[in-house]
């Protein structure tokens, strides 16, 4: 059988299978990967989309450093419950400065990606401190540490941002300059829920439904 | 045979499961004592506890209010149990049969009826926690016994159908691997039954 | 010239660290799950809370646990299907050390707060880097070995682990691209839906390629030397050797269904995942197939029982998976228990397992002598597969409670239940899965034990690779 000839120049020669194998995983990425990285609709920003500040960042970061992500998912789907659940669902257009995209594959605790806004700050700090001060059943653990840590704790805000301009998010020099002092006196406490609290208000639930080239 | 099932079965089964498996490797049972004198008795426990349990107790989810279904739904869905707890059991005996050929066991529909009557006997029995239906108590009773039941399949099998330790070891875990994909496949069909709206309502 | 024996020394260091890496990684495992259920368990400690112990857990059980056990049978087995020693065996010490080193700063670094935010990729760039760098030594190693080999076909097991090693590199390369901003810190070089698609393309796939493919390369060697007779069917491997290369690099976007990228990716995700349902399933049968016609040659010792087992285990994921991946169920599974009862019933039933079974029968064997007490490595059966089982039912019972409860409604279309009451009522299923964590834990405790009082004292055998045969055996024959 020709097939199994064929096979077995791949078996007895080393070179040809690496290529063989290399060849055949690749097809699957280059067919559905590639073509989403240079799909348009999915980097364009929705009209309220934009980038984050100095302190959103900060605060950003500390969610990831906490693996906040690990128990809270930021993606709303479009089903009528979630919709009524958590508000309007995640266009792709609200997550373009989403470095890393923050999704979640869990959801411990609910969906955050609304959360900006439901809640006071204090609320936001005393859940933080003591979760099952303000939600007594609650099982997520307490941060207290945040409240005495001041924020931009490496010095480092400007490089981030920097590192964040190259890749394409419009910050001018002059905000990356002014990022440091924009975070003095601030603790990891405030920026985190600074951050909490932008969070999705990009999208306007009665413009029309489309990709995220106008999200809201 | 009739010695081999009997009432007192689950008892020897705890006290004396070789017995009871050393019995069965030297009866031939037929298909329809055994179905028709056990196994629509054993397999109606489940749904007639859930149906009892629900009714008095209504479904317990959790820490949310206990769900309360009408009569008629109770009933269908007691009947639906039923049906699906036979067509488990059938189906199962007919794989193991099957299987049979291949690590030359004994064949007879009758044999594998009995034995894995007698393997799921603790299952049904030990459905009475369905009397109340909260789940996590459901849980926490009946996974040990799961885990007796497939203790007693490793045990039983090779002893019941006649063949060596080791084929029974591989037919058994061959046994298991179709058990754990019927038992998957039932919780996707029925997620999916609810999507289409046949069950408790979803929003989506 | 003195014939050089097979290098194993090196295959003993990686078995025994994979061992307590197991146990290290299961045990972060258990106190993050009892962390769910008695949150004060951080004690207020930032390196204690539960993002960080369980981001410590997946990456110790896959990377510490996993990836030493499959370096190391890769380098027991590529030695003996080829019939010539490691080639480069400096390197290859330098690939074991080298991980133990990086596992053991990745620990230090994760628990600090250091990572990238995605999943099972957490280690940031300079890790990412040194991670490429020892790669590349194991594939020289790897490769170089079937280069120089003696028997002219390249066996099957020899093309899973080299697709492990093939695809791991590409995937790590492509998803770790990222703009450094400091040394432990750098942003991701795509954002939002890209960088999601990008993430589960990686994801998926180090789950096919490495918990999969790899250890399904360590079936292929292991399984037909256990029973001593060769895979039942050539063709079929085969045929589903390429099948699974293929289908499952396009399944990742299931990890995506009714989110923000194209509906396309969604669905093209969820045809190749119930496609690749075949190969899957081609190469279990296969695995079962050999082991069953061999039948008799098998004493009914321990660790042949958990591989047997751990086939039907992978019979359950790779149905469960596919099923998972249909939009309709997912609907319900998404986001919930269900997820991480899938993956354990994976990683505990499949991968621990067939790692259990292979340690049990390679380790007496690296030191020609007996395992320590078969009697115990029975217990440990028994207790992994409790383990495992009450793992899987407390998952699919939450999992399927919190997907139905999230989405029901009453009949004026309003939402049934609060988030915090569903929540409430997974506490006792995430107790039970702390009992199953445990179980599961201290039978690898109990392997442990068994593993080093049979190597204790003992050196390392020196075998010798068979002379050369006139004929070289059809591809279908296992090699010495």
């Amino acid at each position: 059988m020709s097939g199994v000839r064929l096979h077995q120049k791949l078996e007895n020669n080393i070179g040809l299978l690496i290529f063989g194998i290399l060849f055949v995983a690749s097809i699957g990425g280059a067919a559905q990967v590639v073509p989403a990285l240079f799909q348009d609709s999915l980097q364009q920003p929705g009209v309220n989309t934009v980038p984050y500040t100095a302190a959103e960042l900060d605060g950003r970061d500390i969610y990831m450093r906490e693996s906040c992500g690990v128990c809270h998912t930021q993606h709303i789907r479009p089903l009528l419950a979630e919709v009524e659940r958590y508000g309007p669902y995640s266009r792709a257009g609200e997550f373009v400065y989403d470095r890393p995209f923050l999704w979640g594959s869990k959801r411990t605790g609910p969906d955050l990606h609304r959360i900006g806004g439901k809640y006071s700050d204090e609320w936001h700090w005393i859940h933080m401190m003591d979760p099952r001060a303000v939600v007594p059943d609650s099982i997520m653990p307490a941060y207290p540490w945040l409240a005495d840590a001041p924020a931009n704790r490496g010095n480092d805000i400007d490089k981030r941002m920097r590192a964040l301009q190259k890749l394409g998010h419009p910050y001018n020099d002059e905000e990356i300059a002014d990022a440091a002092a924009s975070l003095e006196g601030l603790t990891e406490m405030d920026v985190l829920i600074i951050y909490l609290q932008g969070m999705g208000d990009t999208v306007d639930p009665d413009a029309a439904d489309d990709h995220g080239g106008h999200g809201g | 045979m009739a010695r081999a099932i009997s009432p007192l079965l689950i008892f020897r089964l705890v006290l004396k499961p070789n017995e009871v498996f050393q019995n069965l490797a030297v009866s031939r049972p037929s298909a329809g004592e055994v179905f028709f004198k056990l196994v629509v008795w054993m397999i109606a426990l489940p749904p007639m506890f859930a149906w009892f349990g629900s009714l008095n107790f209504g479904w317990r989810l959790g820490a949310t209010e206990p769900l309360v279904l009408s009569t008629a739904e109770l009933a269908g869905i007691s009947i639906g149990y039923y049906f699906t707890l036979l067509f488990g059991f059938i189906s199962t005996a007919l794989v193991s049969r099957w299987m049979s050929v291949t690590y030359k066991a004994r064949e007879s529909l009758g044999i594998h009826f009995a034995m894995i009557a007698v393997v799921g006997a603790p299952l049904a029995v030990g459905s009475v926690i369905h009397l109340y239906p909260d789940v996590f108590v459901n849980i926490l009773v009946l996974v040990p016994t799961l885990i007796w039941s497939m203790y007693l399949l490793y045990k039983g099998l090779p002893v019941v159908l006649r063949i060596e330790p080791e084929r029974g070891m591989l037919m058994a875990s061959a046994l298991i691997g179709y058990l754990l994909v019927a038992f998957v496949s039932l919780l996707g069909l029925t997620v999916m039954l609810w999507g289409f709206g046949i069950g408790p309502r979803v929003g989506i | 010239m003195a014939p050089a024996h097979y290098h194993d020394k090196v295959v003993r260091v990686l078995v025994l660290c994979s061992v307590f890496w197991a146990i290290v990684g299961m045990a972060a495992g258990v106190y993050a799950a009892a962390e769910l259920v008695w949150p004060g368990l951080n004690f207020d400690q930032s390196w204690l809370s539960y993002g960080r112990v369980r981001t410590v857990h997946t990456n110790v059980a896959i990377f510490g646990f996993g990836v030493s056990a499959l370096i190391g049978t890769a380098f027991y087995s590529v030695q003996r299907t080829s019939h010539v020693p490691l080639f480069a065996p400096g390197l290859a010490w330098v690939v074991c050390w080298a991980w133990q080193l990086a596992l053991v700063a990745a620990g230090w670094s994760l628990l600090s707060g250091h990572t990238s935010g995605k999943e099972y990729a957490e280690l940031e760039w300079p890790f990412d880097l040194a991670i490429a760098v020892v790669w590349v030594c194991f594939a020289i190693v790897f490769f170089g070995t079937i280069a120089r080999r003696k028997i002219k076909t390249i066996y099957v097991s020899n093309w899973f682990y080299g697709a492990l090693i093939i695809v791991i590199a590409m995937l790590h390369i492509v998803n770790s691209l990222a703009m450094p901003a400091t040394l432990f810190k750098s942003y991701s070089l795509f954002a939002g839906s890209q960088d999601a698609i990008l993430q589960w393309w990686y994801g998926h796939n180090a789950v096919g390629f490495l918990l999969t493919g790899g250890f399904l390369g360590m079936m292929y060697y292991f399984l037909p030397k256990h029973a001593e007779r060769p895979i039942w069917s050539y063709r079929l491997s085969i045929v589903a050797f390429w099948a699974f290369t293929y289908s499952y690099i396009w399944a990742g976007p299931h990890h995506l269904h009714y989110s923000a990228i194209p509906e396309w990716v969604q669905s093209l995700g969820v045809v190749m995942s119930v496609i690749l349902l075949a190969p899957s399933w081609a190469t279990m049968i296969n695995g079962i197939m050999t082991v069953s016609g061999a039948w008799r040659k098998l004493r009914s010792d321990p660790a042949l029982k958990f591989i047997v087992l751990s086939l039907a285990f992978y019979g359950l994921a790779t149905f469960e998976g596919p099923m998972m991946a249909i939009r309709d169920v997912n609907l319900i599974s998404h986001f919930t228990d269900w997820t991480v009862g899938h993956v354990h019933s994976g990683a505990l039933g499949w991968n621990a397992m067939i790692t259990f079974g292979t340690f049990y029968y390679l380790v007496p064997r690296l030191v020609g002598g007996e395992l320590y007490s078969t009697k115990l490595a029975n217990v440990h059966f028994w207790m992994a597969l409790a383990g495992t089982m009450l793992y899987i039912l407390a998952m699919w019972a939450a999992g399927v409670t919190q997907g139905l409860l999230w989405l029901s409604l009453d009949e004026y279309g309003e939402l049934l239940y609060s988030f915090t009451d569903i929540m409430a009522s997974m506490v006792s299923y995430y107790g039970l899965r702390l009992v199953a964590g445990v179980i599961f834990l201290a039978g690898a405790v109990l392997m442990a034990w068994n593993l080093f009082m049979t190597v204790r004292g003992r050196e390392t055998a020196k075998v010798l690779p068979p002379e050369p045969v006139a004929n070289p055996a059809a591809a279908s024959e296992v090699a010495a």
